[in-house]
């Protein structure tokens, strides 16, 4: 979290992470889909030819004045192939909270579970401890076929405690619920420690 | 990892960016931090997305730190540089922790923007070795209410999307 109190604005790093193709880009689209122009920014993805985020994609969002404090919201996804785990770890620096967005199919929990382990791993490297960093899971393309109850992905995930939604990110479902969980967690997290 | 910017501070980094601004008669001058937030700005910023830029330029410094660490160097702690057409970047790396951004005309010296940019980012980088404890001295903190009043906000904005 960064407030600047001469121009009482407080900026929150939100980080959409988990595997390739898991639907992190798809819930930054939606979300500028459905926000009203005069309250968010561009979305800008740093993609491959083949469509695929290299980088990032990027996503501000801007509220009135709430108590005094402007809200700011700065959204980003990480690359989830594999072979960007610098991007990833990078994206990760300065992060107030995480959305972990796994992928319902049975066939992808490995990829759900490694995603994980790298992201314990990179938010270590960066100094974070990943239990006490505000942390959503939104469990996505649940209308799929071939898909893994919400609790026993929870639980393979290790993510005892954790908030939890389940989505079908292109069609909306759950996208907003989690965005909303993830800030006031970051908030009443924050706050706590101020 | 959160970041207070107290009044005094803000206004300290405001005059020095002004200052630099001043002296290479720069488009826009930026201050973020390497995780992308926005910290200062000054100059024409109604040009640009002063929020996306500052994200970019982090993202290009991380890449160039990345990349830096490949050729066995430990840290990156230099400058880069766009050269475009009409306008040109320049990036500083402020204590490894912040990025100084030189917005300019490229008609102007690229010497001079890359001398006095430097000495700048040398100044807030001795600043910002204060930056915890000027936090630590500011009592400005957001009051009680404002969590409750921002789950309200999010409810009344994002709950019918």
């Amino acid at each position: 979290m960064f407030i600047n109190w001469k121009l009482r604005e407080i900026n929150l790093k939100i980080v959409y992470y988990g595997p390739a193709l898991s639907g992190k880009t798809t819930n930054l689209q939606y979300i500028y889909a459905k926000t009203a122009p005069n309250i968010r920014g561009e979305l800008v993805s740093l993609k491959t030819r083949g469509d695929r985020t290299l980088y990032f994609d990027f996503l501000q969002l801007e509220l009135g004045h709430i108590a005094g404090l402007k809200p700011r919201f700065n959204l980003y996804t990480v690359p989830g192939q594999v072979y960007y785990a610098s991007s990833r770890k990078l994206v990760l620096q300065g992060a107030d909270g995480v959305v972990f967005v796994a992928d319902s199919q049975e066939q992808r929990l490995h990829a759900n579970v490694e995603a994980m382990h790298d992201m314990e791993e990179n938010l270590r490297a960066l100094g974070y401890d990943p239990r006490a960093m505000p942390l959503v899971l939104q469990c996505n393309k649940r209308d799929l076929p071939g898909i893994v109850p919400v609790p026993l992905m929870k639980d393979q995930l290790g993510f005892d405690g954790v908030p939890c939604f389940a989505s079908v990110a292109t069609q909306g479902t759950g996208v907003f619920d989690t965005l909303k969980a993830t800030i006031n967690l970051v908030v009443v997290q924050t706050q706590r420690r101020l | 990892m959160s970041l207070i910017l107290p009044t005094k501070l803000a206004k300290q980094i405001e005059q020095i960016l002004a200052r630099l601004r001043h002296e290479v008669q720069a488009e826009c001058i930026l201050l973020a931090d390497i995780g992308g937030r926005l910290i200062s700005a000054q100059g024409r910023i109604q040009d640009i997305d002063p929020v996306l830029v500052a994200a970019l330029a982090a993202g290009d410094v991380a890449a160039m730190t990345e990349l830096t660490r490949q050729i066995g160097e430990e840290s990156y702690h230099g400058s880069f540089l766009h050269e475009g057409e009409s306008k040109s970047i320049y990036l500083f790396s402020v204590a490894n922790s912040f990025i100084l951004i030189v917005i300019f005309r490229a008609d102007t010296p690229l010497g001079l923007v890359r001398l006095v940019g430097g000495r700048t980012a040398a100044q807030l980088s001795a600043l910002s070795a204060d930056f915890e404890e000027l936090a630590k001295e500011s009592h400005e903190v957001p009051s009680g209410d404002f969590g409750a009043a921002l789950a309200d906000e999010l409810e009344r904005t994002f709950g019918r999307l």
